[in-house]
Order: C-alpha cells, then sequence, then structure tokens
C-alpha cells in the first residue's frame, strides 16, 4: 500500500491528538472526511460511481453479463469482485505489486456480501440453472488517502444503486425450445435493491481510542484495525482484523458499537445524496474527473 | 491410464447432486453449545521441520486433523519493505484436495489466500519477531480433514508449531470458531454439518491470546445483530480458556520428550 514514513515524535503528536478528541484536520475520532459521490460517470457499464474520500480516489465500474449459474446454487446469479490497484496510486503498485492488495479487498468483499439478505441474487436469474446475470463488479484504485475499505465499499454501493440491468423475457415455442428476447425499449430495466447492502466501517486502534476513517498518517500510527460492515438496517454482516497488532476484548465490543452508529449515519447520508442525485435526472451537470 | 487432460470427458450439462437430496429431516430443537469438541494436540512429530504439530478435534466417526510445521528463522529472501527491523513471517493455509466433503477442492483457491494472510496478521503479535532482524520465518499448515472449525484448529496448530520450534513467543495463540445455528443459538466449535446448513446464520473465528487477554484475529461472516456478536466474540473467548491447558500441556510433553534424548544416548 502506499505507505508514508513517520518519527516517532510525529507519532506521538497524533496518538495524543487522538486521545484529546481532536485529529490533526480538526475531525473528532467519529467523523468522516468530506466524501464525494457521483454516479453514471462511465458510459459503457451497467452502472458506475466515482468516490473520492479525502485524497482516496475510487472509480467503480458495473458490467452485467450473461451467463450460467453456479452448479450448487442454480437459482441465482452471482456477482464477482476485482479490485486493480492502478499504478497512479502508488509506484509500489506498478506490475504485479498492486495484485496482493487487490486481492485481498476482493476478499473481503466477498466476505462481507457472502450472505442472504446483502443482495438478492435471485432476481438476477433469467432461468433456472441455464441463464442468469453475472454481475462483474470492477474496482479502480485512481489514489491511494488512507481508508481504502469504506470508500470502496461506499463506491460500490452507489455504484449498485446506479446499475440498470435490461429486461429480457424467456419466450417458448411449442416444441419446448426457449429463446431469450430483449425488450425493444433501452430504458426498459430491472434495478437492484441495495437496502441491505452493507458498507464497511474501519475502525483503526490508536493509543487507547479508535478513529473511523484514518488517513494515511493515522494508519501509519494504527497497529491494528477492525472492519465491521453494516447494513442500513445495523446488522453487520462481517467482520475482520488486519493488521499486525492485537485487540484488547473490551475494545472489540466498543468498536463494534461505534461501527454500527457511525454505519448508520453513512448510510442515511449516501441513500440521501444518490437519491437527490437521481431525481435531478438528465439535467445534473457531470463533474465528471476534472471536478 | 493417462487420459486426454484436453478432452472433457463428462456430460455436457451436469447437475449438483445434493439439490436432488432429500431436505435434512426437521431435527430437534437445537441447543446452544458452550463447551468446544475435545481436542488432541501434539508437538514436534515431524522430523524434518524445525518445529511442527499436530490437532485432532472432534473424535467420534471423523474430527478435524490439522499438520502444521515450522521452520527459521533464516535469512530473508526480500529485503525491502518493513521487514528489516524485524522477522517476516511467511504463512501457508492448504487444505489437503481430499479434505471436504463434496468434490475435490483446488489448490490455492481464493479462500485459501485469504486465511493464509489472516493466519499471518494473527500470528504476528504473538511472535517477537523484533528479535530477529533480517529474518523470515516460515509456517505453514495443512488441513488432512476438515470436519467443521478448520481455520481454528489451524490457529492452535501453528502457534504450537512456532513454539516448537523455538521462536521468542509473548504467548500461544488458540484459536476458537463458532457458529450460529437457524433458531440463532449459538454453537461453540461447530461441526462441518453445522457450517454448512444454507440458513446458518453466520460464522465466527476467534484468535486469543489466553494470558494476556488480546483478540489477534478475527474473522467474521453472515448476519449478526449487535448483541448476538457481542455474545459469540465472548463465548469464543472463553472457549479459547478452555483449550489453553492443553496446549499448554502437549508443549511440556514435546519440551520433556526432546531434553530425554541426548540422556540416553551415549552417557
Amino acid at each position: 500500500m502506499a505507505w508514508v514514513r513517520l518519527s516517532e515524535a510525529e507519532k506521538v503528536y497524533i496518538a495524543h491528538g487522538v486521545q484529546e478528541d481532536l485529529r490533526q484536520d480538526g475531525r473528532s475520532c467519529e467523523d468522516y472526511r468530506c466524501i464525494e459521490v457521483e454516479t453514471d460517470v462511465v458510459s459503457n457499464t451497467s452502472g458506475s460511481a466515482r468516490v473520492k474520500l479525502g485524497h482516496t480516489d475510487i472509480l467503480v465500474g458495473i458490467k452485467a453479463e450473461m451467463g450460467t449459474p453456479k452448479l450448487e446454487r442454480p437459482h441465482e446469479g452471482c456477482v464477482e469482485f476485482f479490485v486493480d490497484c492502478s499504478a497512479n496510486a502508488a509506484p509500489e503498485f506498478e506490475g504485479r505489486g498492486g495484485e496482493e492488495l487487490g486481492t485481498e479487498i476482493a476478499n473481503t468483499l466477498y466476505r462481507m456480501f457472502n450472505n442472504e439478505s446483502s443482495l438478492d441474487l435471485k432476481a438476477l436469474c433469467i432461468s433456472q440453472a441455464e441463464h442468469c446475470w453475472i454481475l462483474y463488479v470492477d474496482v479502480l484504485l485512481l489514489e491511494c488517502g488512507g481508508n481504502l475499505f469504506d470508500a470502496i465499499s461506499i463506491g460500490v454501493k452507489a455504484a449498485l444503486f446506479n446499475t440498470r440491468i435490461p429486461k429480457v423475457r424467456i419466450l417458448e415455442d411449442e416444441e419446448g425450445s426457449k429463446e431469450i428476447e430483449l425488450s425493444d425499449d433501452p430504458y426498459d430495466c430491472i434495478r437492484l435493491n441495495v437496502e441491505n447492502v452493507p458498507c464497511i466501517i474501519t475502525l483503526s486502534k490508536i493509543g487507547h481510542r479508535h478513529v473511523v476513517d484514518a488517513t494515511l498518517q493515522e494508519e501509519a500510527c494504527t497497529l491494528a484495525s477492525l472492519l465491521v460492515s453494516v447494513t442500513s438496517k445495523g446488522l453487520l454482516t462481517g467482520m475482520k482484523k488486519v493488521g499486525k497488532g492485537s485487540l484488547d476484548p473490551e475494545s472489540i465490543f466498543e468498536m463494534i458499537e461505534t461501527g454500527k452508529r457511525v454505519g448508520k449515519a453513512v448510510h442515511v447520508s449516501l441513500q440521501e445524496i444518490l437519491n437527490k442525485e437521481e431525481s435531478l435526472g438528465k439535467q445534473r451537470q457531470k463533474v465528471g474527473f476534472l471536478g | 491410464m493417462p487420459g486426454d487432460s484436453r478432452r472433457i470427458r463428462g456430460p455436457e450439462e451436469s447437475r449438483c447432486p445434493l439439490l436432488y437430496a432429500l431436505p435434512e429431516s426437521p431435527q430437534a430443537p437445537e441447543q446452544a453449545r458452550t463447551e468446544p469438541r475435545p481436542l488432541y494436540a501434539r508437538a514436534g512429530l515431524l522430523s524434518q521441520a524445525k518445529g511442527s504439530a499436530y490437532i485432532e478435534t472432534g473424535g467420534g466417526g471423523g474430527g478435524t486433523k490439522v499438520l502444521s510445521g515450522a521452520s527459521g528463522p533464516r535469512e530473508a529472501e526480500r529485503r525491502d519493505g518493513p521487514g528489516l527491523r524485524g522477522a517476516r513471517l511467511v504463512c501457508e493455509f492448504r487444505w489437503a484436495p481430499f479434505a471436504r466433503l463434496g468434490p475435490r477442492c483446488g489448490v490455492g483457491t481464493a479462500l485459501e489466500r485469504e486465511l493464509s494472510l489472516a493466519l499471518q496478521e494473527s500470528l504476528e503479535p504473538a511472535v517477537r519477531l523484533e528479535r530477529y532482524p533480517r529474518a523470515q520465518i516460515h509456517v505453514w499448515v495443512l488441513v488432512l480433514e476438515d470436519r467443521g472449525s478448520a481455520f481454528a484448529s489451524a490457529l492452535s496448530a501453528a502457534s504450537l508449531a512456532l513454539a516448537d520450534a523455538g521462536i521468542e513467543m509473548y504467548d500461544v495463540v488458540v484459536g476458537c470458531a463458532l457458529s450460529r445455528g437457524p433458531g440463532g443459538c449459538l454453537l461453540l466449535d461447530p461441526s462441518d454439518r453445522d457450517e454448512g446448513r444454507p440458513k446458518s446464520g453466520g460464522c465466527l473465528t476467534l484468535a486469543l491470546m489466553p494470558a494476556l487477554n488480546q483478540v489477534c484475529g478475527l474473522l467474521c461472516n453472515g448476519e449478526w445483530t449487535e448483541e448476538s456478536l457481542s455474545q459469540a466474540v465472548r463465548l469464543c473467548m472463553e472457549g479459547c480458556h478452555r483449550l489453553y491447558p492443553v496446549l499448554q500441556q502437549c508443549l511440556v510433553r514435546a519440551t520433556k520428550r526432546k531434553i530425554s534424548v541426548p540422556q540416553s544416548g551415549p552417557a
């Protein structure tokens, strides 16, 4: 990952600030940086979103392709995650350097989406055991400024909200042979229910307290952090400890509680923004990549 | 007869046979289980590895069998990155191809890579890496038979192997798993039947250093409420504390065996 190197004095300064609930940029321990979200930024995708969180810059594109359902789940479509760490984000990512981080993030996303309620995969099935929609979620890391997991999960949720899958019908003739018919109207689409799509909240332990949305400098002071994935209803769909440190049991319970509270708030404001953007419709001025 | 690997000799279309199996008969309402299954541990059984351990849990009718080995410290191959000040811990977690029910599982799957990383991050807090600058320590874990809670056993086995190899550590890492049954009851140390239920609410694996009371690894999926998750973490910690003496005794036995060998030599 794009690391920064800090001297001991800088680390002590950050840790003391966190102790006093006042961080370098003036935030308190449970404050996020300003998040910018824009959907429908790439025209060649079924759904896309771009998220800027401080200096972290994420582009998510979703392509829906037709495929065959998995053998053990014939009634469901599937979602595939792929995270690409561009060398623009950090020179270490050049060549295959970003692969390790990319698979780590993709595996975490699989883990957090691996439950019944996150996404209604049954809605992606076209005909049982024969055809289904496969959603390829491609995450592109354009810039690293700390807190990748949260930014990526927000981007994935926004892109899933934006995703439109063309409506298809199955026609069956007398001999029983089936044919897939695509609707003539390009605006005739199905949309996904993203109500239960989780967001990941990373809680980084600094000193005796934990902070959300750590910057790169703060991440350098963190020995262990806890990823908690929270749905808008406050259900937890996954948890994972990352980093080379260990955690006190009591602080884990506190972190779960904070994660749930902060996660719910993030979901509320994200949904509000997405709805607002949607209501603007075609008149919305696209910011794109120059904003 | 060596087959032509390029030719697929199976039928073009196939279905999973389990889909046609009769649905499981509704069992008696499940009891919450708060005790881990019996565990057998033995350290120092491989002659070629510097340290090794074997753990078997579950017993009757086939249990989870995990074999682990450790080697090092040896000179690091990669000299870049943050490993300069302390040793690099390299972990590998694998299932044997025949370890699980159902079809043979492939090698190097995404899950194995994820769990290898989780294993590394769970063991790092326990090992005194700063005592071995510019070195690397290898730990590998092979699951011979998976009858549930394989990763939890792997955590314990890997830390036993490290301790047996004489690597300086703060504490032994004990792993414990838990799954939430269909009715919401919590089952400590689930079997593969409990884990594999489709409606199962979720699984949690926790790694604890009992003497220091520090959680060094946590991995969980499924759907949880805050209360059930907190309760699950507490139960797992209790489970780890119960297993701790067994692992300690196993290390003591292994050390005694090692010490007695030179005495029986040319006296």
